[in-house]
């Protein structure tokens, strides 16, 4: 189990996280996601010890990270995928950070013939692109075969093979039943890959859930089409319900599709049609974080 | 199976020394520095010794005259001790490094070992050498000095604990930094442009203040006796070691406060 309670990180006068809390649970993936400059990287860096949190804490299964013996082989990372030095091998990175934990030599190879680098092992890592610099990061990440794993905006630079790679390897992981906690600012990718999603917005949290309690919760209206859509309508709006008419039929906000079969049942209205229309997570998102990006470009505009 | 220990993390951190070509390409340099160039200077010793006025050749020095080659491979080695850290912060590596190893103090005393322990192998034999290839070029035309003697033997192996301590003060400066150019400059400003600030001073600031530049502090080091107004070779190693302990420890602490 993966903590966040009461995050607060302030750089100067700039709030980069706010009071933040959430628990990430282990065997699903989880994403966490908010617009660019939200605090993801930040309460990342936090996590693995790197910055130091203004209030507040994080925990993994209850401990501080730089309290682990061996932090490799509790949590794998892999922040931005040019955090290698440019003139270092893959290979001797890798060994490099399994020496420092006491991670066996023969895991290097391991991961990476797994990350599918074990080709380029050997040449310098500044001349690596950047779909096989977030290789490495992955292979890093696993070295020490950690039950935690943390991945920040990883499908960047991956080509649509190494994207749907990458997609199952989660689920692989999350399989495992490891904590697995993925970030991104594209909604459209967290939609197929994570079952669980923590959206935050100038720091502070905003939602968390499945995707479907996501996409449930929004303003969704139901589509209606009956014998008679004026007579409807009509009754509809007398029980408080928004409607909206189109040549097809209604849509209706408001109240539940369940109150509209028993509306329609009541006033002997044949219903054709009671569709639930659900908003896509794209929606949600850009609804949910309306007011918390930083530069919208409505303000950019001003 | 352990976990993270200093000797842990002082064999990664060797690993990372040996396996990045700026360390090779300035352990060569500071070789052929100190080496090549003592060489070059002993020969034109040795071509200009009819020439050189009486007081002159009764105060020279053999063995700080096949020395000077360290004079310029002590910028080398500051830089290697420099981007030993900075090279980290600027590939964002020192991320990966903290994330793997989060206690940060073994982190450094690592790198601090893995420094020392190379470069004061590497200077010594280049100390020894130059002085070796100076005697034989001086031989025959200009007086010489021999390791038998023990203030000569103490000159040259100080020629190599200058040069390491030097490094360390390079890595200090980066810890301090963070930035390559910047350390760097720093570094150099240390011992070449301050210098020249206090040769525009009035001459009694002068012989007050000179002693303590650690170039100064090096001459002493690598003099079998030292010059008038500077301080005797043990002296200056001590405060030498002082201000290196100094600065280390200040960027020590600026590493544990400040963020990644």
């Amino acid at each position: 189990m993966l903590r966040v309670d009461h995050l607060t990180k302030h750089y100067g006068d700039t709030v980069a996280v706010d009071d933040l809390s959430f628990d990430v649970a282990p065997g699903v993936v989880t994403g966490f996601l908010g617009p660019n400059g939200s605090g993801k990287s930040t309460t990342m860096r936090i996590m693995l010890g790197l910055d130091r949190p203004t209030k507040g804490r994080t925990s993994i299964d209850g401990h501080a990270y730089r309290d682990f013996p061996a932090p490799l082989r509790e949590v794998g990372a892999q922040l931005d995928a040019k955090s290698v030095h440019p003139g270092r091998s893959a290979r001797n990175h890798l060994r490099a950070l399994a020496t420092s934990n006491a991670i066996p030599l023969t895991r290097v190879d391991e991961v990476l013939e797994f990350a599918g680098i074990a080709s380029v092992a050997d040449k310098k890592v500044g001349g690596f692109s950047l779909g096989m610099s977030q290789r490495l990061g992955i292979a890093a990440a696993i070295l020490g075969d950690p039950g935690v794993l943390l991945f920040d905006e990883p499908v960047n630079g991956l080509d649509p093979e190494g994207i749907r790679w990458i997609r199952e390897f989660f689920a692989t992981l999350a399989h495992e039943g490891r904590t697995v906690f993925v970030s991104s600012h594209l909604m459209s990718e967290m939609a197929l890959t994570a079952d669980q999603i923590i959206v935050i917005g100038r720091g502070r949290f905003i939602a968390q859930g499945s995707v479907d309690d996501l996409t449930r919760t929004s303003a969704g209206t139901v589509f209606v089409a009956s014998a008679d859509d004026a007579r409807l309508a009509q009754r509809l709006r007398d029980a408080g319900a928004s409607v909206a008419v189109s040549e097809r039929g209604l849509d209706v906000g408001k109240v539940p599709s369940s109150a509209i079969g028993e509306i329609a049942l009541a006033d002997g209205i044949a219903l054709n049609e009671l569709t639930p229309q659900r908003a896509s997570l794209e929606e949600v998102f850009m609804e949910l974080t309306a007011d918390s990006i930083e530069y919208g470009s409505a303000r950019a505009a001003s | 199976m352990n976990g993270v220990t200093l000797a842990s993390v002082t064999r990664s951190e060797w690993i990372k020394f040996r396996s990045v070509r700026s360390t090779l390409m300035g352990v060569i340099v500071t070789t052929v520095l100190t080496v090549g160039l003592g060489a070059l200077i002993a020969t034109a010793v040795r071509a200009n010794w009819s020439q050189m006025n009486p007081i002159r050749k009764l105060a020279f020095d053999p063995v700080s005259a096949s020395l000077g080659g360290t004079l310029f491979a002590q910028f080398a080695v500051g830089v290697i001790g420099t981007l030993f850290i900075t090279s980290e912060y600027s590939s964002g590596s020192i991320r990966t490094t903290f994330a793997a190893v989060p206690r940060r103090g073994l982190v450094v005393v690592g790198k601090l070992l893995v420094l020392v322990g190379s470069l004061f192998v590497v200077t010594e034999v280049a100390c020894v050498a130059t002085f070796l290839l100076g005697q034989s070029i001086f031989s025959g035309v200009v007086p010489t000095a021999s390791l038998g003697s023990s203030a000569v033997l103490r000159s040259v192996l100080l020629g190599g604990v200058y040069l390491t301590l030097l490094a360390v003060l390079g890595l200090a400066f980066g810890l301090i930094l963070r930035q390559s150019a910047a350390s760097i400059s720093a570094f150099t400003s240390l011992l070449l442009v301050i210098p020249i600030i206090l040769f525009l001073l009035p001459q009694s600031w002068q012989n007050a203040a000179t002693k303590f530049m650690p170039s100064a502090l090096g001459h002493s080091m690598m003099s079998t006796n030292a010059p008038e107004n500077f301080f005797g070779a043990w002296t200056a190693t001590a405060l030498l070691v002082v201000y290196v302990i100094v600065a280390f420890s200040v960027g020590v602490v600026l590493l544990l406060r400040r963020d990644a």
